[in-house]
């Protein structure tokens, strides 16, 4: 089946299968360096998008569902080559070091954010609770996302 | 239906669905928020012809009426924990449901089919006595929950039917839910209590229910316990003695995770946290 949608802005149409993961899709068929394929069953949150908005594992979600719908993955988030100001404080807190689970981070810091612009600890610890970090010991992650709250 | 020619199927409403069910029964694969399902797929388990996506039916919604309050199957976690008046139970359990996305996703409808270590929410409801709503060829039918679990991933179901809606008629007065992983802020049910409680104007249980999560494959009533509770006023010896029975003639989940004896150990544990918080609080 064909489907069409929006990636980052970008009108695309791709044949996928109805059992495809959207995660598959986005990286074999399509390509995308923006999302991570970690674990594929919902426990990293590497391939996390938003689509529509919403915060979604991609490899839990079928490529069917996003037909007509729009898929930002974190490259989607700079505006003009001009990085937004998560991303920005994510740079200038340290809070990538290989990267793998970045994509994910800002993602579910950015969903957070709009709903609670000055989350507790606790509350960013349980938002966060589906994104696995194995680099920075989660400090520099959290003090960007405190640093954009903040603001 | 648009895409009916090309596996992925959307219908617009209950009774479309009901109508591909009856086509298709076991070959399609209904999805709901997607989070158990689509591994099903992508890890091999099944193969199935068609998926019956459920985005587009409408039973996203918590109705709080007078006496009772019903729940659309379709309806994200994040959104009990945005609902007022819903029980306690269900509200620990929804909140209990780690990291944004999963919270958004995950639907209540999917995880009473979802086996342990899930099911934090199937088990709040089952201490509630709710009630699903089933719709399929012959109509509309009311199952309990307590007499929904067959069996491990056997069903009260039937191949033509899906589940609308849970329904809890006369929501206790108190209820609580609680439990381990292992881990503060994510990781599998190790084992969950939820307890709902009405009480007499002299303090004894006029109805007392106990349900017990992620020590069998779906969550049960623990019925004994149930039973020394009603019609006694609560007291620290009464639920001791009751803790010891909770898991009484059952087979506990033994794995990698925990063994048989530590899941015991812990819902004694956490059972008996929710009732001596209960009677602190008079
Ligand atoms: C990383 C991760 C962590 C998790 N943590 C928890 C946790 O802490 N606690 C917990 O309880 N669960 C947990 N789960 C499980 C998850 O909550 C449940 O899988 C979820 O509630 C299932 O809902 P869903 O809408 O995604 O169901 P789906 O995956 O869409 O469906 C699950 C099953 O139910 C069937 N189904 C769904 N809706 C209907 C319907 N209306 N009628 C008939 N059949 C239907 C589907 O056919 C499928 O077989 C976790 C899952 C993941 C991936
Ligand atoms: S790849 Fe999707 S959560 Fe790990
Ligand atoms: S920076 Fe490497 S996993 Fe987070």
């Amino acid at each position: 089946m064909r489907i069409r949608f929006k990636l980052d802005g970008q009108d695309v149409e791709v044949d996928v299968k109805h059992t495809d993961t959207l995660l598959k899709v986005l990286k074999d068929k399509i390509g995308v360096g923006s999302v991570n394929f970690g674990c594929g069953e919902g426990s990293c949150g590497a391939c996390m998008v938003l689509i529509n908005g919403r915060l979604r594992y991609s490899c839990l979600t079928l490529a069917g569902y996003v037909d007509g719908k729009e898929v930002t993955t974190v490259a989607g988030l700079a505006r003009d080559g001009e990085l937004s100001e998560i991303q920005k404080a994510f740079l200038e807190n340290d809070a990538a070091q290989c990267g793998y689970c970045t994509p994910g981070m800002i993602l579910t810091a950015k969903v957070l954010l709009e709903k609670n612009p000055t989350p507790s600890d606790e509350e960013l610890f349980d938002a966060l609770a589906g994104n696995l970090c194995r680099c920075t010991g989660y400090i520099p992650i959290i003090n960007a996302i405190k640093s954009v709250a903040k603001r | 239906m648009s895409l009916i020619a090309s596996g992925y199927l959307t219908p617009a409403n209950v009774q479309e669905v009901v109508s591909l069910k009856r086509k298709l029964r076991d070959k399609a694969l209904v999805v709901a928020g997607g989070t158990a399902a689509v591994q099903l797929i992508s890890k091999m388990i099944i193969e199935p012809q068609a998926i019956i996506s459920l985005e587009k039916v409408p039973l996203n919604y918590v109705k709080i009426r007078a006496n009772s309050i019903e729940i659309g199957a379709t309806t994200p976690i994040a959104r009990l924990i945005r609902s007022r008046g819903l029980p306690d139970a269900l509200k620990r359990a929804a909140e209990s449901i780690h990291g944004l996305a999963l919270k958004d996703m995950a639907t209540v409808g999917g995880n009473i089919f979802t086996p342990a270590p899930a099911g934090d929410i199937a088990t709040a409801l089952l201490a509630l006595d709710a009630i699903l709503i089933l719709r399929g060829g012959g109509g509309v039918r009311s199952v309990p929950l307590s007499k929904f679990y067959k069996g491990p991933l056997q069903f009260n179901i039937r191949p033509d039917e899906i589940l609308t809606a849970v329904k809890i008629n006369k929501p206790p007065k108190h209820s609580a839910f609680l439990k381990q992983t292992p881990w503060k802020y994510s990781g599998p049910t190790i084992a969950s209590v939820s307890v709902s409680l009405d009480l007499d104007r002299n303090g004894k249980a006029r109805r007392a229910m106990v349900a017990l999560g992620g020590l069998t494959t779906h969550p049960y009533r623990a019925k004994k316990v149930e039973k020394m509770f009603t019609g006694k006023k609560l007291t620290e010896q009464l639920i001791d003695g009751a803790a010891q029975q909770l898991t009484d003639g059952v087979e506990v989940i033994d794995d990698a995770l925990a063994s048989s004896w530590y899941r015991r150990e812990l819902a004694q544990v956490l059972f008996k946290r929710i009732l001596y918080d209960f009677i602190s609080r008079g």
